[in-house]
């Protein structure tokens, strides 16, 4: 229904805070985001061509294109058919697939489309615990690396090229005496964290076939002080999972969980959900029943069933932006933290720490009351680098809080990761160096890509260890740092390319199946150590499908399990799902032990002296640890708050920044638009120095700074990684600065650090002016309060749950803006006529004369109503936090190039879908007062759309369902549209910035989008691609009476809801978004734009959006002063 | 003030200001033509093609279904050429030594395609679905004319955007009962009598009723930009 707007102007506004986003006060960043093409932005290419070079360029191509002009408009093509054309495959089809991506180790379970053989696009899967249907940006950006052209093509021997034959025989002729394994031979197999059953299985093989062998597990930036510290509190190892639609309130100590580790798309869908406010949302005890499988589960919660989160971190992370309650702390102090909360709940043998202000402990105290007056009912969860005494010490408090156990938020299962047996075949990198370099390595296999060479700590010298190792053999899809350094080395498949099988965050398996044959005809891991254990009748590398080794490992589970059914049923039942039922781990049986508050350190952190200052290493959200860093999406991806994109910078407090004496200055005069000049810090650290650049970044706590790892790599690839244009802040030919050399086993996640700022500057591609929405009263150049993000707390909805409504201005005529908001249809009974009269009072005619539309009915009465759609989209911001998966999303399904460095500072990068973030509170106060807000921003499909009215040729005009459509083919770039575009989200081609030439790129990109070339205007299209393909098939089934005709009085549609899923949406781990048509009362979406929180985004503009957005409400605890 | 031009250019002024026009017009006009022209477009071209296929012979004489090898035409927005596959279905019994064929033989032996040359070229940027038309009622021949009289294939129509227009705009002029899509020599007349003239069903006729039983939509969402580009 159309939501009574009437008393909404009367009630109280919204809270008055101002939105804000960094820098807004930098010099020359006004200017910057005022001005959408600045002075120069059109300029043709590099500074060294100038518009006179651009003509003669022009003029002689011109003469050139015309002398060799081939003037019939459509070339002759070819058709290559098959020669036998496979079953299950329809020309012109996809075909979608169920597998797993890895990452760091963990199965990321994901379905993935297929268009004629090509995996093109990978989407999360809905029958997976760890997805849901959500996914990561490294699971969606995965599908680029199949086709990353730098992959290595061949297994190589010192860098020749070798048959993959060849090195398997070497291997084999080292390994084996005949076909007895040399027992005496010291072998070490290096990994990652391994959760493959099948691969675990054959290196245990191989282990078994060594006695002297050890396996090496290695992340860079792993959870090993999690399972530590789990198993000191338990006394064995177990992993910890959370259940967040149980947990009223979270404590989380500086922990991402919705942003990084194995179970982030999970938790982030679990812990939204209790974030979004719906009239049919769960009430608190239908949320304590969690998710209960084949019962149905009811999206949002009742307003008074809101969880709490409680953040406490260091460097702003995606999951303490949207916290009701933030404190910005140093590592050490976090620590501390843990230790007073711990010893103010009365666990035994624990004293409190740390040097408190009257306001934080306040807030300590008022959190411990919060946790146990909701003991029971909620989470504390500790991040991944804090030491393991603080995971042992986080087990206890849990555990105090009765928060652990069956039905419980917190439930402990056996260990997901696979490890060796026999405990003393296990090891760790520094044990692998010291005893190669005391030569008593013969053999060394690195698999999975492991690139140590890149990420060992300082003080592990893994380069040197390796050349004491007469025999060592990489396997990786690159020939990266580590691989140049073995003698031998294997090009392995991508995960997509080849079979094999993985575990979630729960333990729940997956069996990866191929999508391609290995384009570069590489190899898994699994492969190789398949070739090198004994095979059944002891003879090694009994040849055997990749296939059937894994279905061999399923075969033994399936007879262990003592499963009814033939296994074949299962096996394929199993691969279709993407998800073996019955795998997550059991239920560890585990009683606290009084080890977990045993021995607590005197200190909790890196003690600093005058001066110094907290260096934290943490793993960039796109590079990881450095392992994505020739991806091109993940490096231009603007990195979720920080908005810097390829680089990565010294993350310090504004006031931090402002001690430093840094400054940033955005220059926008000569075609630069999110170029960024800010000093260059030197920062000493364990005898090394780095050279960073210095970014104040607001919520970052003061005397302490971060850098991200993953930058800086030196052997990347030759097409993204490697930079081969400017240099970074230290000089080097890299995107951003290698920080590992710095990072030593002792100091793996902080360290002390003296920092200075130098004289030298550097310029960061930062996005954040870009596509500013800002617009400036004409007569004071004050900007104009638009309140893009309406937000407030639970009280201030109890007030008014339409606070989101109050348009600030234009404050009095909320309601008639309100009222030309697009709104679901409206079905009464007994009379359809739609209810809106032009005699109205209500009615301002002012806002009405311009707009063609019936709001209930759209374009065109006459149109038959039983076949009109209104396509609406509905972003629930109290949901959203900032991940920006579906921006890699977008960009994987509608072939969105990647621009470089150089273009994102014009302003010229070409995301449909951009997430802005605002901040609230005072820059240079308190940082953990401040919080940000989330939202992503595409095309809203006005139905007043103001780029129409402008467009010269008729390039974009309005379709019947409400699209703005876009025909590239009539566009000639006078980019008019997006001059008068108000949301400011045309994205224009202003060079060529599709790879047109890279072979394999081509195989990667979405059939059904026109790849844009130069000089065209594109934005956001609702994924009109995936909406026609419905509305073929729907359509299709009605000529042919499979389908009933609806009838739209009753609020019937033809498509039914969920048939169309736009890229963001289904990305969204949060499932912050809604897709539908807005004639479907029914439909999700409508419900959502129902709910009293949803506004239109500059609706006071009389644009009539179809993409609204729902207010974010916060639940702060009242005890606690803001 | 001296007068620049003699007065003999009179006439020529006087000439030009009817012939100016007339020539821009021309130019114009030319222009069009050659757009629309067979050159341009390609219409009624008969591309070469590595096996001398003939529609007129499979479809014409022997009368075998369309669908038997564009299998996926009633699925998918593409009419796949079949598979050599297809072709060797009946090929291994019929015609097995012939000189005619050995590029299908060869096809089949190496699994590699066979690279035929496109007829109906579409530029990439129209996206044209097959199965929607086929289930709303338009024939195989409303586009690509009488292939069961075409030895080599041919292109049948344009495939200018207005062509396609002219047919979203009024697609009465081109529906038959799904039964006769495939059909190549159907015509309105044989549906039988229309009840409201008592005379055989005319095309427009039959067309008007077909768009309301098939629920084609109307005229003005047909012709929405993102119907065809995407």
């Amino acid at each position: 229904m159309i939501p009574d707007a009437t008393n909404s102007a009367s009630a109280s506004a919204a809270p008055a805070q101002p939105l804000w986003q960094e820098r807004d006060a930098a010099p020359g960043f006004a200017e910057a985001a005022a001005n959408e093409f600045p002075e120069g932005a059109t300029e043709f290419a590099g500074d060294e061509t100038s518009r006179r070079t651009f003509l003669q360029l022009a003029a002689a191509s011109a003469a050139l294109a015309s002398a060799g002009c081939y003037i019939r408009p459509a070339a002759q093509r070819k058709i290559h058919p098959y020669a036998t054309q496979p079953d299950e495959l329809t020309p012109g089809l996809p075909n979608y697939y169920a597998t797993a991506t890895v990452h760091a180790g963990y199965g990321e379970p994901a379905l993935v489309r297929q268009n004629e053989g090509r995996p093109t696009k990978i989407e999360g899967n809905p029958d997976h615990p760890s997805s849901l249907g959500g996914s990561s940006i490294h699971a969606q950006a995965s599908v680029l690396d199949v086709y990353d052209p730098d992959r290595s093509r061949t297994a190589t021997r010192r860098g020749n090229p070798v048959g993959y034959e060849t090195a398997i025989a070497a291997l084999r002729g080292k390994l084996y005496r005949g076909n007895e394994s040399d027992k005496n031979l010291s072998v070490r197999v290096l990994t990652e964290t391994v959760t493959s059953p099948t691969l675990a299985a054959h290196i245990k093989a191989l282990l078994a076939a060594f006695p002297k062998a050890k396996w090496v597990q290695y992340n860079a930036a792993g959870n090993e002080n999690a399972r530590k510290g789990l198993a000191t509190a338990y006394g064995k190892p177990v992993s910890a999972v959370y259940d967040f639609v149980k947990a009223d309130v979270v404590l989380a100590l500086d922990a991402d969980f919705t942003g990084t580790g194995p179970g982030a798309v999970r938790y982030s869908r679990d812990f939204a959900d209790r974030r979004k406010i719906r009239h049919t949302g769960k009430t608190l005890a239908e949320c304590a029943a969690g998710r209960e499988p084949g019962k149905p589960f009811k999206e949002g919660v009742q307003a008074d069933a809101l969880n709490r989160l409680y953040a406490v971190e260091c460097m702003p992370t995606n999951t303490g932006a949207v916290a009701d309650h933030r404190l910005a702390l140093k590592s050490a102090q976090i620590a501390a933290l843990a230790r007073t909360v711990a010893a103010k709940l009365g666990i035994a043998g624990v004293t409190a720490a740390g040097d408190w202000t009257p306001a934080q402990a306040a807030w300590v105290d008022e959190l411990v009351k919060d946790l146990q007056s909701k003991a029971g009912k909620g989470i504390v969860v500790a991040g991944d680098h804090l030491p393991d005494w603080v995971h042992a010490l986080v087990a206890a408090i849990n555990e105090k809080l009765t928060n652990v156990g069956a039905n419980k938020p917190v439930k402990l299962i056996e260990p997901v990761e696979a490890r060796a047996d026999k405990p003393e075949q296990n090891d760790t990198l520094a044990g692998l160096v010291k005893d190669a370099a005391a030569k008593q390595v013969d053999v060394l296999l690195i698999l999975g890509g492991a690139n140590p060479a890149y990420t060992a700590p300082a003080d592990v010298d893994f380069v040197g260890a390796l050349k004491n190792v007469p025999f060592a053999v990489h396997v990786g899809s690159h020939q990266d740092e580590t691989a140049v350094l073995c003698e031998w080395h294997i090009n392995e498949a991508h995960p997509l390319e080849t079979w094999g099988d993985v575990r979630g965050h729960d333990g729940t398996a997956i069996v990866q199946q191929p999508l391609i044959a290995p384009l570069f005809a590489g190899h898994s891991a699994l492969e190789v150590l398949a070739a090198l254990v004994p095979g059944t009748n002891g003879v090694p590398g009994t040849p055997m499908s990749p296939e059937a080794l894994v279905a061999a490992t399923w075969a033994k589970w399936h007879a262990d399990a003592k499963l009814t059914g033939p296994f074949k049923t299962f096996w394929d039942t199993a691969v279709r799902a993407g998800a073996v039922p019955g795998t997550a781990s059991a239920t560890a049986a585990a009683a606290l032990t009084p080890l977990a508050t045993a021995g607590l350190p005197a200190s909790t952190g890196v003690a600093l002296a005058a001066g110094e200052l907290e260096l934290n290493f943490r793993p960039c959200p796109a590079l990881f640890d450095g392992r994505h860093a020739n991806n091109g999406w993940l490096q231009e991806l603007p990195k979720p708050l920080t908005k810097i994109c390829w680089d990565n910078a010294a993350f310090v407090s504004p006031k931090t920044a402002e001690e430093m004496k840094s400054k940033v200055n955005f220059r926008w005069t000569a075609g630069e638009h999110g170029r960024a000049e800010v000093h260059v810090a030197e920062i000493e650290v364990n005898g090394k120095k780095l050279k960073l650049p210095i970014w104040g970044l607001p919520g970052h706590a003061d005397g302490a700074i971060t850098v991200h790892l993953g930058h800086g790599r030196l052997r990347a690839g030759a097409h993204v990684g490697n930079n081969d244009g400017a240099l970074n802040a230290a000089g080097e030919k890299a995107h951003g600065t290698n920080v590992y050399p710095a990072r030593t086993s002792a100091t793996l996640w902080a360290a002390a650090a003296k920092a200075t700022r130098t004289a030298q500057k550097y310029f960061l591609a930062n996005n954040q002016g870009n596509w500013s929405m800002v617009e400036r009263d004409p007569i004071s150049g004050k900007p104009l309060d638009r309140k893009p993000v309406r937000f407030g707390t639970l009280a201030d909805y109890d007030k008014n749950p339409k606070f989101g409504k109050i348009t600030p201005a234009a404050s009095g005529e909320t309601d008639a803006i309100d009222a030309n908001v697009p709104y679901p249809k409206v079905v009464k009974k007994g009379d359809h006529k739609d209810d809106h009269k032009h005699d109205d009072k209500k009615h301002d005619k002012r806002l009405h004369p311009l707009n063609m539309y019936n709001p209930a009915e759209g374009l065109s009465p006459d149109l038959n109503p039983a076949q009109r759609r209104r396509w609406g989209m509905a972003i629930d911001l109290a949901a959203c936090n900032g991940c920006s998966a579906c921006v890699v999303a977008c960009q994987s399904e509608n072939n969105i190039p990647v621009v470089g460095k150089e273009q994102v500072t014009k302003g010229r990068e070409m995301y449909w879908i951009n997430v802005d973030r605002y901040y609230s509170g005072d820059e240079k106060g308190d940082q953990g007062a401040i919080r940000a807000y989330f939202q992503p921003r595409a095309c809203v499909q006005c139905e007043n759309a103001p780029c129409e009215i402008v467009c010269p040729v008729g390039a974009t005009v309005h379709g019947t369902d409400g699209l703005n459509d876009m025909a590239y083919n009539r566009c000639v770039g006078t980019r008019y549209c997006s001059n008068n575009c108000p949301y400011k989200v045309r994205r224009f081609n202003f060079l060529t910035f599709q790879d047109w030439d890279t072979d394999t790129i081509k195989l990667g990109r979405n059939p059904d989008v026109s790849v844009r070339s130069r000089g065209v205007m594109e934005k956001c299209s609702f994924c009109v691609q995936r909406i026609r393909a419905a509305e073929i098939v729907a359509e299709r089934e009605l000529a042919k009476g499979l389908r009933k005709l609806p009838d739209p009085d009753k609020g019937e549609v033809l498509i039914r809801d969920g048939e169309i899923v736009t890229a963001c949406q289904a990305a969204c781990p949060s499932a912050a978004i809604a897709f539908g048509d807005i004639n479907d009362p029914e439909a999700v979406v409508s419900q959502w734009k129902n709910e009293p929180t949803n506004y239109g985004l500059l609706a006071e503009l009389n644009t009539r959006p179809r993409l609204t957005y729902l207010s974010v409400v916060r639940n702060p605890n009242p005890a606690i002063a803001k | 003030m001296a007068q620049i031009f003699p007065k003999a250019l009179n006439p020529i002024a006087k000439m030009l200001v009817l012939g100016l026009p007339l020539l821009a017009g021309g130019a114009g006009v030319t222009g069009a033509a050659f757009y629309r022209s067979g050159y341009a477009t390609g219409i009624y071209e008969v591309p070469p093609q590595p096996v001398a296929f003939s529609h007129a012979h499979h479809v014409g004489q022997l009368g075998i279904h369309c669908a038997y090898c564009h299998t996926s035409v009633e699925k998918s927005g593409f009419a796949n050429v079949p598979p050599t596959k297809t072709c060797m279905n009946c090929h291994q019994q019929v015609w097995r030594g012939a000189d005619m064929l050995g590029e299908v033989r060869e096809s089949y032996k190496t699994d590699k395609p066979i690279v035929w040359n496109r007829v109906n070229n579409l530029p990439h940027y129209a996206y044209f679905n097959h199965s929607i038309h086929l289930a709303k009622g338009v024939g195989c021949v409303s586009c690509h004319g009488q292939v069961n009289e075409q030895n080599l294939t041919m292109q049948s129509s344009t495939l200018l955007m207005e062509w396609c227009i002219a047919c979203h705009r009024a697609p009465e002029k081109h529906l038959r009962p799904q039964a006769e899509v495939f059909n190549m020599k159907w015509e309105a007349s044989q549906y039988g009598t229309n009840p409201d003239t008592g005379k055989p069903y005319t095309q427009r006729e039959l067309g008007l009723k077909l768009k309301k039983d098939y629920h084609v939509r109307d005229d003005v969402t047909l012709t929405n930009c993102s119907i065809c580009h995407r």
